[in-house]
């Protein structure tokens, strides 16, 4: 799996590499080699959770990026917790994926 | 690793770090990927007067790559292009799993040196390279077993605290690197260089690590201060404001300003000589 929003190319009319390097749609930009390990969802990172870009783009943050978000996302979670210990369980095994990261 | 070091003509270490794994040629056209690309830059480096090369392995799309394999070739590609500079493989590794942060440190033969991060880190706006005391400790044992010399990376005032606390685990002479730059690493001003080196035991030698526009002015106060250099695109990618640099170019401007100043600069035997290699 892969952002949907990563392409590798040779080029951008602009920029041109021997190997096709990672093009982020979104920001219409090649991305640096350690962001391209969260395109690539390699060593389990994931967009979703780990690029501001991405998320700004699916409307995931809930202001500006750094505002905290995942913050607030968690005391969401530790509410639904109070209210059922199936939405704690599953709640749980997102956070320890993001939490690798 | 004081002043008086400085009054006395003590010589300077001046490490090239070629590549990093941060930023590639999406950035400077003409930032070393490949093993022949390092390896050619490793020799102009240590033609220029860098005793000391910091590498990174790459994937052949310049993506990051921590794998014994891929620092074997490079290293392997460095050790033919050079004639007696000294390799230190990085151990950093933002996101890596553990596993793979030993790797660099299992070519054959090992490096001399390898970087040690002492502590935890922010990138961009979500991760964080997290460097616990476990990951720590696990990576200078590893170091010890294969007979590398650590350079303890202290990316701001409380890494300081770590390395500090722990510095008898360390031979002498401890090599720390002072690294200056934004969000989480210290404060790049004069100041903070000043406090930083004034809490530093007499046993233990260092460097200074600056940023950007920043690698300049630290680094001179660095050969002042009595302590060491280290420049090259992986921090630094430019040699004036708008004027990229070639890791050549950084050395050379760092080699004539310790000697303009009235440091010599190490060769590789007396590097081995200051820190115990």
């Amino acid at each position: 799996m892969a952002c949907p929003h990563v392409e590798y190319r040779e080029t951008d009319g602009e920029q041109s590499f021997d190997t096709a390097r990672a093009y982020c749609a979104v920001a219409e930009r090649f991305v640096q080699p350690m962001r391209a390990d969260i395109c690539t969802e390699r060593y389990g990172l994931d967009p979703a959770a780990d690029c501001e870009i991405y998320r700004e783009r699916a409307g995931l943050d809930w202001d500006e990026p750094g505002d905290g978000d995942a913050v607030r996302r968690a005391d969401t979670r530790e509410q639904s917790e109070t209210e059922s210990t199936e939405t704690s369980e599953s709640a749980g095994g997102a956070e320890s994926t993001g939490g690798s990261e | 690793m004081t002043y008086d070091d400085y009054l006395d003509g003590k010589p300077v270490i001046v490490t090239a770090a070629l590549t990093g794994g941060i930023q590639g040629k999406e950035a400077h056209p003409e930032l070393p990927e490949t093993p022949a690309e390092i390896a050619a830059a490793a020799a102009a480096c240590e033609e220029a007067g860098a005793s000391v090369v910091h590498l990174h392995a790459r994937r052949a799309n310049g993506e990051r790559a921590f794998s014994t394999e891929r620092f074997q070739a490079v290293t392997d590609a460095v050790r033919a292009a050079t004639d007696d500079v000294i390799v230190q493989h990085s151990t950093g590794g933002t996101a890596a799993p553990d596993a793979l942060r030993a790797e660099p440190l299992r070519t054959d033969p090992p490096p001399e040196m390898a970087s040690l991060d002492m502590g935890p880190l922010n990138r961009y706006d979500r991760l964080t390279s997290e460097n616990t005391r476990d990951t720590v400790a696990g990576l200078h044992a590893e170091m010890r077993e294969r007979g590398i010399v650590p350079e303890l990376e202290v990316f701001n005032n409380g890494h300081l605290n770590e390395a500090l606390a722990t510095l008898d685990a360390f031979e002498d002479p401890p090599y720390l690197n002072l690294i200056f730059g934004p969000g989480t690493l210290s404060p790049p001003t004069p100041q903070t260089l000043l406090s930083m080196v004034a809490q530093l035991p007499q046993r233990a030698e260092f460097t200074v690590l600056g940023f950007g526009r920043h690698q300049l002015p630290l680094t001179t106060l660095s050969v002042i201060l009595g302590g060491h250099v280290r420049v090259g695109l992986e921090d630094n990618l430019y040699y004036t404001a708008g004027e990229y640099a070639s890791n050549e170019q950084l050395v050379a401007r760092a080699v004539r300003i310790a000697e303009e100043l009235g440091r010599p600069v190490a060769d590789p035997s007396e590097t081995r000589e200051l820190l115990g290699l």
